[in-house]
């Protein structure tokens, strides 16, 4: 019976660690895939309910639906992943793997709480922009190895867009670390004491950061990459199956880690942690996971009051009017620093 | 080879917003140089197969292309089949013709409007075009029977008479439509992304647009004030007040906005004919005379025609008709020759989308790949109705 005991204590000691919780449970995949569950069912719902529909209903219909996408995930795994004759099989077929992996590699620096994180680093910050970085260079790739005019369009316009969103999100999140003093995402947490909250202190960051998110995940008004009305799925026209699945789930993944990324630096991170809920990590986790939702929802609502723009009208976003702003919140912070208004 | 600086790429039959066409699209990176429609792909004979069948047999048959627009396509062929036969509906018939015929235009424009919707990404538009359509459908149902295709006007009149209420129904429908025009606008027309994909995007100059031949909303868009209704009245638009949607511009946005206001104008005429329209009989006097009386008892009391036998084998005489009417996507034109047999020897119709399809080559032209579903759409191009 004892040692039954120590050997259930020694698995739940081992999952708590923080170098296996933080890339296996939170933020790491458990997560991720309960994320990407939740939102594209909350998504559908929202959508419905503007649209005057139901959306998702008859999978456990006694919640509306919620588990709609474990059928379709299931439906997926079933079907055929039809791999065209002239593709470029070993990329065709490691794309989706790698675009989905690399969306997830970014939850490894991102910490739970001040006291619990797989790794600590001065350049947390950077680690995590950097490796999302990886993504778009997959999708390229795919649009390349489909061998399909619709997919290489689609390709291009990632790479395009990657340009004019990229830059300016490296810019408006370094204003942050500026105005924090530190690119490390514990100590930007432990700045914003109080009110001082990023998002207020420097708004422009903030909204400049927002549009990125939506931007560099295909969110509307910004779904340029897979626009279906004009190059059917953009990059993944070929893909079908669960190779399909996965790029569709990427990019809800990257759009999470974002929204992570988001609460950290504007939203006071994992603060504040109601008392009856300290017990860490699972407090501050709750905390930082709820923030990041909320804005999650935030963006996947646009899907129902907008329509899409133009690739060059979206660039002209990125480059004449976001990148300016992204530089003014620069300014911004440093005009705070000056006023002593953060220490 | 080597020098070639352009792609070919092929949108469609099997693309989500190129319909039942096939777009040859020549780009140079981002820039569509050229762009050809490849129409036919449901071409089912209309006219081959008109001349096949009787005469009341061709109604059902031409209300097929235009499933939305199905009112003024049966009303076209009608019209010049009793230029032929040389009777005229009674007047409550006519009326009666008319609500329909404005009942499938606010149908079609939704329809139309909801394609846009998705072309241009906005799955909510989509959506509320068609639940809004089905206001219409569920009214014409209501009048005819049927949900799209009615075949409810036949030689001399119309098949049945106003449902019991149906005035109170229409206007309670009509004031829902008004406030859901104004969430359109709201949330589709004014919208900052809407106006920036369609404003200054395709547009038509007057000029091209009567050099080619342009019909219907695509046309006033381009500041032509040109519409069946008013420049050869027929039905009960002579009697009605109502006015021609015009815009300057020429451009994609013109287009839905005309179309959004023909909505507006053609509640107006719902509302004017529902008030004004006269008591009497809904078959012409020619044939109620020949039914016989317990049938005639029957179509008193519950408002629905019957047929007389002589429909059956209609025998115009010999000569030559047309008509014209303003469809929902603008002048539809039937022309019939009758050899004096039972069926026409020549049937032929030109649809309004036939006529626009060539705007694809003019207007879709050094403009970008993702301008080629938003001026697709602002046309409001319908391709069975072109292929027939």
């Amino acid at each position: 019976m004892m040692n039954l005991m120590s050997l259930f204590r020694w698995i739940l000691d081992l999952l708590f660690s923080p170098w296996l919780f933080v890339p296996l449970i939170f933020p790491g995949l458990v997560t991720v895939f309960l994320v990407i569950l939740f939102i594209i069912w909350f998504e559908r719902k929202l959508a419905a309910k503007v649209q005057l529909r139901y959306g998702p209903l008859y999978v456990l219909k006694q919640l509306g639906g919620a588990i709609q996408l474990v059928a379709d995930l299931l439906r997926y795994l079933f079907a055929e992943p039809i791999i065209p004759a002239e593709t470029d099989k070993l990329a065709f077929v490691l794309g989706p793997i790698l675009l989905f992996g690399a969306s997830c590699f970014p939850t490894v620096a991102i910490p739970v709480s001040s006291s619990f994180y797989a790794i600590r680093s001065d350049i947390s910050l950077l680690v995590a922009l950097g490796l999302l970085a990886f993504g778009p260079a997959i999708t390229l790739i795919i649009g390349w190895a489909s061998n399909n005019k619709f997919s290489l369009i689609g390709g291009l316009r990632e790479g395009y867009i990657t340009m004019a969103y990229e830059i300016p999100l490296f810019i408006s999140a370094l204003s942050m670390a500026a105005l924090y003093g530190t690119m490390d995402l514990i100590e930007m947490v432990e700045s914003q004491v109080g009110w001082k909250w990023g998002l207020l202190l420097n708004p422009l960051a903030a909204i400049t950061f927002l549009i990125l998110a939506l931007m560099s995940t295909s969110r509307f008004p910004f779904e340029i990459v897979e626009a279906e009305s004009e190059i059917v799925m953009g990059p993944f026209t070929e893909y079908s199956g669960i190779l399909y699945g996965l790029t569709m789930g990427a990019s809800y993944v990257k759009f999470y880690v974002l929204c992570l990324l988001f609460s950290i630096m504007f939203l006071g991170g994992w603060k504040p942690v109601p008392s009856f809920l300290s017990w860490d990590p699972i407090g501050p986790a709750l905390v930082l996971l709820l923030k990041s939702l909320i804005l999650m929802v935030l963006g996947v609502f646009m899907r129902a009051v907008y329509p899409r723009y133009r690739i060059d009208q979206a660039l002209k976003i990125g480059w004449h009017m976001i990148l300016p702003l992204s530089i003014g919140s620069v300014f911004l912070s440093l005009g705070l620093i000056l006023l002593g208004v953060v220490p | 080879m080597s020098e070639e600086r352009t792609m070919e790429l092929l949108i469609g039959p099997q693309h989500p917003s190129s319909g039942h066409m096939r777009l040859y699209a020549e780009v140079d990176g981002d820039i569509v140089v050229r762009l050809k429609p490849n129409i036919g792909y449901v071409h089912r004979t209309v006219e081959k197969l008109a001349e096949t069948k009787k005469y009341i047999q061709i109604i059902p048959l031409v209300e097929r292309p235009s499933l939305a627009d199905a009112a003024n396509h049966n009303l076209g062929y009608v019209l010049a089949l009793e230029k032929l036969l040389g009777i005229e509906a009674p007047p409550r018939a006519q009326y009666l013709r008319t609500i329909l015929a404005e009942m499938n235009r606010i149908h079609s424009h939704f329809y139309g409007l909801g394609i846009h919707g998705i072309m241009l990404g906005s799955s909510t538009i989509f959506m509320w075009g068609f639940a809004d359509r089905e206001i219409m459908i569920e009214m014409a149902q209501r009048l005819t029977g049927a949900r799209l295709t009615y075949s409810y006007i036949i030689p001399g009149g119309v098949r049945r008479d106003l449902p019991q209420g149906f005035e109170e129904e229409m206007e309670k429908a009509l004031r829902y439509i008004e406030r859901r025009l104004k969430d359109y606008g709201k949330l589709f027309l004014r919208n900052p992304v809407t106006r920036a994909r369609l404003e200054g995007v395709g547009v038509l100059r007057k000029e091209d647009a009567i050099k080619l031949g342009i019909v219907g909303p695509n046309l006033r868009a381009s500041g032509v004030p040109y519409d069946v209704r008013k420049v050869q009245p027929y039905c009960a638009y002579p009697e009605l007040e109502f006015d021609v949607a015009v815009r300057e511009e020429g451009d994609s946005m013109a287009r839905v906005l005309v179309r959004v206001e023909e909505i507006r104008q053609s509640m107006r005429i719902i509302r004017q004919a529902l008030k004004q329209i006269p008591d009497g009989p809904i078959l012409s006097e020619n044939y109620l005379k020949m039914i016989p009386p317990k049938w005639k008892e029957f179509m008193e009391t519950k408002g629905r025609v019957k047929f007389p036998a002589i429909m059956a084998n209609l025998r115009p005489p010999k000569g030559e008709a047309i008509s014209r009417v303003e469809a929902a996507r603008g002048e539809l034109v039937y022309y019939i020759i009758s050899d004096g047999t039972t069926s026409p020897y020549r049937f032929r119709m030109v649809t309004p989308s036939f006529r626009n399809v060539v705007l694809f080559e003019h207007l879709i032209r050094e403009c970008r790949v993702a301008d080629i579903p938003a001026i697709y759409g602002s046309m409001d191009y319908f391709p069975p109705e072109a292929d027939r």
